[in-house]
């Protein structure tokens, strides 16, 4: 059994409370990723699950085992660093091979695994150099080879790809996800990268200021976020965010005046906020049924898509600007007017004064 | 960029000079190791003796009872003992002593270090009378022990700093590292940390043992005799006699100049290997 449970676990750093309350279970073979802005605590939170932080409260469970009064070279957790933290002195080799010495294994056995490694990760030709004479990319291969080296059950993450550059960035993604299918093991994965965590992860877990704020596969998340923070957090470019209003029917009077359907959420007469992501707002042909409408400040052609920044004469005093993504090529110019609207009420969100998902109520 | 004409005859000139001014004095002290104690009265004085002679050496490295040699041998033999022990002993506890510093935290901690420095900023007069008194009390007077014991109280502080800012330039994920692989702390230190720290490790044990070494005031006053008399105490008493051989002096300065030079020679490696290491980080 190699799940991971966090109950109630805390940790204080004097007076500043760092992680509050976080209950939490992996599941055996899980990918899971932690994401959130710098200095949510999703390192801290990992430190703690690999025993290099202690807990203030609360307790952790690999499997059916306590394990936050283990010392954390009692665990058997591997760790990948954001640095890699390879060993200067040693060759590829002997950091491969540095945990299973630490074991006790004996020499002839350590040789036989790391070559077993090193061919999985292809780093058999690099067995005699020393760490300064790779590249990012062969380091990284070579941290991930040692975290292997004990084939662990858990293995935990820090922003392993943080350091790579976008292209090799791509790679080892896949190639991270295809060691996971491969090894069968536990995964924890910290980033702040929110396109690595909707790539990756069997399930997200959204943190902000040592709270998690919600927990579900990358699609529960896109799909139907708990707040407005998971909602601006998760998708790329990022939710637009308006104020309207609810009438008493429910329907939502966006500040045109045009009033629209939203499945989600409607209680009668309140003060909103709707999120639209910026593929989900379409053009409309006329003015008249436009729930947003805009002056064009920017336009990027992608070819597969059209990305248009709108400046929209709502939301005053502060005038919003919504981006809008649009598929394939559009012919819009800098100056253009454009109105918009939701093509599927299911699509849109609600949420309240306090930033919260409205769900639909009946009427 | 080509450095121009004059800037290049201004550093060569500066570096001859500087050459000069440490070469000089060893040289002179050689020369005046090889003259005859005739030669170096004789007026007006020559650069190079007539007739070199290897007779100060000689009595000097010829055991002979009750002798110059006898005093000189004994006290490379003290100081080479009293020396490296206290190095050892010194670099044994610094090692801990500097990772404690540079690693764990406590506001405590960095107070003692301050202490640490404060004390090895005290000169030697303002404890030698309390050191003495203590010394004399437990018997330790005139033992290598005496010696080792007050030279750690020199040597500890200085290694430790010295230690503890190299450990502060290695990144915490190094130590992190090793103890998620299974390691415990002091496997820790010595599979990852002593290694990477290899270079100012052995600069600590050079500058320890020179300091060891070069020690004069306490060698002199804690010991007398050449059960424990110190090298540098040694050929202070070559001078203190009724006529002083400058010739054997310098003899003996330049054979007291030996153990440290050989020590530097075969550390010479580990010295510069240090500066050509790179960082982990890509």
């Amino acid at each position: 059994m190699s799940s991971v449970s966090l109950f109630n676990v805390t940790k204080a750093f004097g007076e500043a409370n760092i992680i509050k309350g976080v209950d939490l279970k992996v599941e055996d073979g899980e990918l899971v990723v932690f994401v959130g802005p710098s200095g949510c605590g999703k390192s801290t939170l990992l430190r703690m699950i690999s025993g290099l932080e202690e807990i203030t409260a609360g307790e952790i469970h690999l499997g059916d085992k306590r394990v936050d009064p283990l010392p954390a070279s009692d665990r058997d957790i591997a760790m990948v660093f954001q640095s890699y933290a390879l060993y200067p002195h040693m060759t590829v080799a002997e950091n491969i091979g540095f945990p299973l010495k630490m074991a006790g294994w004996s020499k002839a056995d350590i040789a036989t695994k790391i070559r077993e490694i090193g061919e999985v990760l292809q780093l058999l030709p690099l067995f005699d150099r020393t760490p300064k004479q790779l590249s990012g990319g062969q380091r990284q291969r070579v941290a991930i080879g040692r975290a292997l080296a004990r084939d662990p059950k858990i293995i935990l993450l820090d922003e392993p790809l943080s350091n790579l550059d976008a292209a090799l960035r791509v790679d080892m993604r896949m190639e991270l996800a295809r060691l996971h299918r491969q090894l069968s093991a536990t995964m924890i994965y910290v980033t702040h990268d929110q396109v690595e965590a909707m790539t990756m992860a069997d399930r997200i877990v959204v943190l902000r200021d040592g709270i998690v704020e919600q927990v579900g596969s990358p699609l529960d998340l896109y799909l139907a976020p708990v707040n407005q923070f998971v909602a601006g957090f998760i998708g790329s470019p990022k939710m637009n965010f308006w104020p309207a209003q609810t009438d008493d029917a429910g329907r939502v009077i966006m500040p045109t005046g045009q009033a629209v359907l939203i499945d989600d959420g409607c209680a009668p007469n309140q003060s909103v906020t709707v999120g639209a992501r910026p593929e989900h707002l379409v053009l409309c042909d006329s003015a008249a049924d436009a729930a947003l409408t805009g002056t064009v400040l920017s336009v990027e052609h992608l070819g597969s898509d059209t990305f248009v920044q709108l400046h929209c004469g709502i939301g005053a005093p502060d005038q919003i600007d919504i981006n809008v993504r649009l598929a394939g090529i559009v012919r819009v110019s800098i100056g253009d007017q454009l109105s918009l609207t939701n093509a599927d009420a299911n699509a849109w969100h609600l949420f309240g004064q306090d930033g919260k998902r409205m769900n639909k109520i009946a009427i | 960029m080509q450095p121009s004409l004059t800037k290049k005859i201004f550093i060569y000139v500066g570096a001859a000079l500087l050459a000069l001014v440490i070469a000089v004095p060893v040289l002179w002290l050689f020369i005046m190791s090889i003259s005859s104690s005739t030669h170096l009265t004789t007026l007006p004085l020559q650069w190079w003796p007539d007739a070199p002679t290897l007779e100060n050496y000689k009595s000097l490295l010829v055991y002979a009872e009750n002798s110059p040699s006898a005093s000189f041998l004994y006290g490379i033999r003290n100081s080479i003992i009293i020396a490296f022990a206290a190095t050892a002993v010194s670099i044994a506890a610094a090692i801990p002593g500097a990772y404690s510093f540079s690693r764990l935290p406590g506001p405590r901690r960095k107070n003692l270090l301050f202490a640490v420095i404060a004390i090895f900023m005290l000169p030697p007069v303002a404890i030698v009378l309390p050191l003495y008194t203590v010394m004399s009390a437990l018997g330790l007077l005139n033992t290598h022990f005496a010696l080792i014991i007050v030279y750690c109280s020199i040597l500890l502080p200085f290694t430790t700093w010295l230690l503890k800012s190299n450990f502060d330039t290695i990144p915490g994920d190094l130590d992190e590292a090793p103890i998620i692989d299974g390691a415990n702390r002091l496997q820790a230190i010595w599979y990852v940390i002593l290694p990477i720290a290899r270079p100012a490790l052995g600069a600590a044990i050079m500058m320890a043992v020179l300091l060891a070494w070069d020690e004069f005031f306490y060698g002199l006053l804690f010991t007398n005799d050449i059960r424990a008399k110190t090298i540098t105490v040694a050929i202070a008493d070559l001078a203190a006699g009724r006529v002083a051989d400058y010739g054997l002096i310098s003899a003996a300065g330049i054979l007291a100049a030996v153990p440290p030079v050989v020590l530097a020679f075969f550390m010479q490696k580990t010295l510069v290997s240090g500066l050509a290491s790179g960082s982990v980080k890509g």
